[in-house]
């Protein structure tokens, strides 16, 4: 039976030896692809010749730009004769390893839609993606619409890398049955934290939730602004550099309220044993008023209901030097060029002009409808196409005063656990905040 | 089946209080596993916005809506699909039953030196999550040329073998019990016939184990199926995917939509349901036509 | 394996060769990477590796210190203390049942395998619902009998009982379908002599079906713990980050958790390895418990 050990583990040999041949000549295929694209493109002029794109996006599922997505790329292809290989699929943590290992493989699409923020730190730091700067050196015009201050520069070096589309807003959403039959207004521009404290025990007072969270699954939308309220649009999304410093105090002070929260019976009675969707559900059937959730929610809300205008959103109160019209938002994913197809001469032209065609202000103002864009000139969007919901988010963000980023974009999920899921026992008093906050920064700290 | 049992039952002609009780218990656990079927396909004819609160009444009359298919069958091709589907579980199910069956023989019959260790590996096997292997798989898949070439008989390839494997194990351990079960003296009258060992295997024991090995087909068809992991890093353009894969794509995101999930699980699960329904069929007869053993 | 057919042992190669071969290439290697894996820094599943560990055997220091592997290695010894007793008890008793029945064999045979083809979303729903806390179906039930007070089925007290009832559940059809394929194998000869000789209905199932049965239900053992250590698709989506208050961890849905919520993906490699050494062990011990006893 050696002869048989033997075997296999000649095999596996073979293999791993492979694999190791594989991993540094990676970009082998692009190399020989490339060198036949210039010999093509030396025989037939590059204008006229059909280029076939791999484009891979996150515009799927039930992703509402899924169908303008589809549409838009039917008629860029009927329009300009190339093809597209489209392998989009919805954002969940599969896809986001299926992109990476791409990268790690070589095996990376031409164009990607994909994050700016911390997901997206592998590839660029691999340099396998073309900065913005390096487009506009061939195409000066390359996303001259776009203001380049909200592009959503890369964590890893600053630099533009991505186009953006669309972006987010978190807001207040609000239950106006409830609020009517607890009694209460429905908090403004002008309500404080303080004042939505008391409309909060009036609506307990009259047998409601006030607030529907999941402290156990998703605390993130009330530490956001928790914290935030303690800081200022300028300051909210950089980490504090220490717990003692007065940013590290601010978040000890932030997650101090959410603990109050807990404390006044303000959420849930099982806020620590149920699950984001089943909060949610408490929201939708008259049972909780207030929700904070992002621009994404409008469509969940819109298709969980059938009074779609018992539904609207609004600021977040807000306390000390945080204006409650000061909210957060920003753009999380953008249009990438991968170096690959960059530097292959038969496809560089062609995935300009998609994403130029992709950018423009029309379909930015189609894709983005109510969210926030980096559009010199603003979106145009016809209001009478939307619901009250909607309507009432967009006006949220022409309101608003400031708009910072979420700062847990900034914090890897691996950093976030002592603080998000470590949070049942901060509220409940069994770990200590200050604690907490210093176990993050010392994981962010490991990290880099 | 029917004949046997009418044989074995012929001495108690009354029904007993006993088999009364044995059906009502059997028939108390047929309901609990029913149910949920049931519900799924009646909540997958209700609009979306009432399966969470209102998810137990039947779909009549207002709550009645064809939606939720129309959603799934809206843009996609999902006939490509299925035929996708069916050609990966049942290349898999077919490869599993035949190496399975060689190597339990082979394990379970002979004794030599490594049998303890390759025993302990096939159970190792077994426990390896998939999300460990895959991305060794996917380089090595890159390096054969069977990923990323929008080709769809590569692609599926690229998702058969890694599955292959990914079944192996179970089917290994399953059939050795069964195996061993046999008794070896069919073998032995075989061999002074003038059998080779081949011909004992193919011969002999692949009749005897038919039922068994339905089983453990049935089983490596229906994890290949539903195995959304492997597919989901292979199967990247439409007219690669399967039907997990397509599906999946429609109802994954923000998870609120329960009502094209329902629409989904149905028509991922009832077609599989006929298919399934038909090899039941095809047990009973590898049953009988294996009932001469003894 | 006394029989002199197989003395002859250079078939056994051929045999071995093909299931091997693709055991070796698309698990065993790509396993050895992950073990190599567990001793390297990575984020992101897919990533390359930011360098190795200091000390490389941190995340095996780590295991012994986390509380939260801990609370999974109790928790999974109570699943598959529920998986044997549960899961097989059950699905003995139901296949002894089927096996003894006229009618009706194909029909019970197709409807206990339903739950094994519904993905675990679907049923996660169901059991999400069922178990609510406000309006859920056994809380309305409740109330319907005169209960006044809710009970959360997910709090602290109730959480491991809420998520092993279905789990339990889930795969009772699983073990049933090897088992009665392996009842249906004994020869009807046996039960032919059997009667004859007088022995009653239960005598039969006592001397000739378990007996018999003896390696399947071995076998539906080892399937079962090894079953109970990787579960994890239907308790994550019912009690996802071991909620509440990380009191539900499985050794599945921690390593579930390592690889794709945390980020950690070295650590969750070395779990990956604590159980398939944990499996290797608990199958000998199944083994060794059903080994070959004479009836």
């Amino acid at each position: 039976m050696k002869k048989m050990l033997a075997m296999l583990l000649t095999g596996a040999m073979v293999f791993s030896l492979a694999a190791c041949g594989n991993s540094s000549p990676g970009n082998a295929p692009a190399q020989s692809s490339s060198s036949s694209g210039e010999s093509a493109a030396a025989e037939s002029e590059p204008a006229g010749s059909p280029v076939t794109l791999n484009v891979t996006t996150t515009y799927a599922g039930e992703d509402t730009n899924a169908g303008n997505y589809q549409d838009a790329i039917a008629a860029w292809q009927e329009e300009t004769g190339n093809k597209i290989n489209d392998a989009s699929a919805s954002s969940a943590e599969t896809f986001k390893a299926r992109v990476i290992s791409d990268f790690e493989m070589g095996s990376e699409p031409d164009v990607l839609f994909y994050f700016n923020g911390v997901d997206s730190n592998p590839f660029v730091e691999a340099g396998k993606v073309v900065s913005i700067e390096e487009i506009r050196e061939v195409y000066p015009d390359y996303a001259s619409n776009m203001k380049d201050g909200m592009m959503g520069a890369s964590p890893a070096d600053g630099k533009n890398y991505s186009v953006p589309v669309n972006g987010y807003w978190e807001g207040l959403f609000v239950n106006k049955a409830v609020c009517e039959a607890a009694g209460v207004d429905i908090p403004t521009a002008d309500t404080t934290w303080d004042e939505f404290m008391e409309i909060c025990q009036k609506v307990k007072d009259a047998g409601y939730t006030p607030i529907a969270a999941s402290f156990a699954e998703i605390p993130h939308y009330w530490f956001e602004f928790c914290i935030y309220n303690y800081l200022t649009p300028a300051t909210h999304n950089v980490l504090p550099g220490s717990v003692d410093d007065d940013h590290g105090k601010a978040w000890v002070n932030g997650i101090s309220d959410m603990k109050v929260l807990y404390e006044k019976g303000f959420l849930p009675e099982n806020t620590l044993s149920a699950t984001d969707g089943e909060t949610f559900q408490l929201f939708i059937d008259g049972k909780a008023a207030f929700l904070i959730d992002g621009s994404w929610k409008v469509g969940g809300i819109e298709s969980s209901t059938d009074d779609i205008d018992n539904f609207t959103v609004t600021y977040v109160p807000g306390k000390n030097d945080r204006k409650s019209t000061d909210i957060i938002g920003g753009l999380s994913s953008g249009w990438y060029i991968t170096r690959k197809a960059w530097d292959d001469p038969e496809k560089q032209k062609a995935c300009v002009e998609f994403i130029s065609y992709m950018t423009s202000d029309d379909m930015v103002s189609k894709f983005a409808s109510v969210s926030a864009t980096a559009l010199k000139n603003g979106v145009q969007v016809d209001e009478s196409q939307l619901t009250s919901l909607a309507v009432a988010g967009l006006d949220m963000v022409e309101g608003a005063t400031g708009m910072a980023g979420a700062v847990q974009d900034q914090v890897t999920q691996e950093a976030r656990v002592p603080v998000f899921n470590g949070m049942p026992d901060i509220v409940t008093g069994k770990a200590d905040i200050a604690t907490a906050v210093t176990d993050l920064l010392a994981l962010v700290a490991a990290g880099q | 089946m029917a004949g046997i049992n009418n044989k074995r039952n012929r001495r108690h002609n009354k029904i007993s209080l006993g088999t009364a009780g044995i059906y009502a218990v059997l028939t108390a656990w047929a309901l609990t596993t029913i149910y949920p079927l049931f519900w799924i396909l009646m909540n997958s004819f209700k609009d979306k916005k009432v399966i969470r609160s209102d998810s137990f009444s039947l779909p009549f009359g207002e709550l009645f809506t064809l939606d939720n298919y129309r959603t799934a069958f809206d843009r996609v091709n999902i006939l490509g699909a299925y035929r996708n589907s069916l050609v990966i579980s049942l290349s898999v199910a077919a490869a599993v039953i035949l190496l399975s069956g060689l190597a339990s023989y082979a394990l379970v019959r002979y004794d030599f030196k490594m049998k303890g260790l390759l025993n302990s590996m096939v159970v190792a096997g077994m426990m390896f999550p998939a999300f460990a292997t895959i991305i060794p798989v996917i380089r090595m898949m890159n390096i054969i040329g069977l990923a990323n070439t929008n080709q769809i008989p590569k692609s599926l390839l690229a998702v058969i073998l890694p599955q292959i494997a990914g079944n192996l194990s179970f089917a290994i351990v399953v059939l050795r019990g069964y195996i061993a079960g046999l008794p070896v003296e069919l073998e032995e009258a075989a061999y002074m016939e003038g059998c080779n060992i081949f011909q004992l295997f193919f011969k002999v024991v692949m009749p005897l184990c038919k039922p068994s090995f339905a089983t453990i087909g049935i089983f490596s068809f229906l994890w290949s199926y539903n195995d959304l992991f492997t597919q989901s890093f292979f199967l990247k353009t439409k007219p690669e995917y399967s039907v997990t894969v397509l599906l999946s794509l429609l109802t994954s995101q923000e998870g609120t939509n329960y009502g094209l999930m329902a629409s989904s699980v149905s028509l991922i699960v009832f077609p599989l349901l006929i298919v399934y329904l038909f090899l039941q069929k095809y047990i009973v007869k590898g049953l009988t036509a294996g009932a001469v053993k003894g | 394996m006394s029989s002199n057919i197989y003395k002859n042992k250079k078939p056994v190669i051929f045999f071995l060769i093909p299931a091997f071969a693709f055991l070796a290439v698309f698990l065993y290697y790509p396993f050895f990477q992950n073990i190599l894996n567990s001793f390297r820094v990575i984020n992101n599943l897919g990533s390359s590796a930011k360098g190795w560990n200091d000390p490389w055997f941190t995340n095996y220091v780590e295991l012994f210190k986390d509380a939260n592997i801990r609370t999974a290695l109790v928790n999974t010894l109570k699943m598959i203390a529920a998986t044997i007793v549960g899961q097989l008890g059950i699905a003995i008793m139901l296949a002894l049942m089927v096996d003894n029945i006229k009618k009706g064999q194909k029909f019970f045979r197709t409807v206990y395998f339903f739950p094994i083809v519904i993905a675990a979303t679907a049923l996660g729903l169901l059991f999400n619902i069922v178990f609510l806390y406000d309006k859920g179906m056994l809380n309305q039930l409740r109330e319907m009998f005169g209960a006044v007070k809710l009970v959360d089925f997910k709090d602290d007290a109730h959480a491991m009982l809420t998520m092993m009832i279905p789990v339990t559940w889930q795969y009772v059809g699983f073990y049933f379908i090897i088992l009665i394929t392996g009842l249906n194998n004994i020869s009807d000869d046996l039960y032919e002599a059997a009667t004859i000789d007088g022995a009653s209905k239960w005598q039969r199932v006592r001397y000739i079906s378990l007996p018999l049965l003896h390696n399947v239900i071995c076998t539906c053992g080892v399937l079962a713990v090894t079953g109970a250590l990787k579960v994890f698709d239907l308790p994550w989506i019912m009690f996802p980050k071991g909620m509440p208050s990380n009191g539900t961890w499985l050794t599945g849905t921690y390593m579930y958790y390592h690889a794709f919520e945390s980020h950690n993906v070295d650590y969750s490699s070395a779990i990956s390895v604590l159980i398939v050494i944990l499996g290797v062990i608990t199958a000998k011990i199944v083994n060794a418990v059903f080994k070959e006893k004479d009836y």
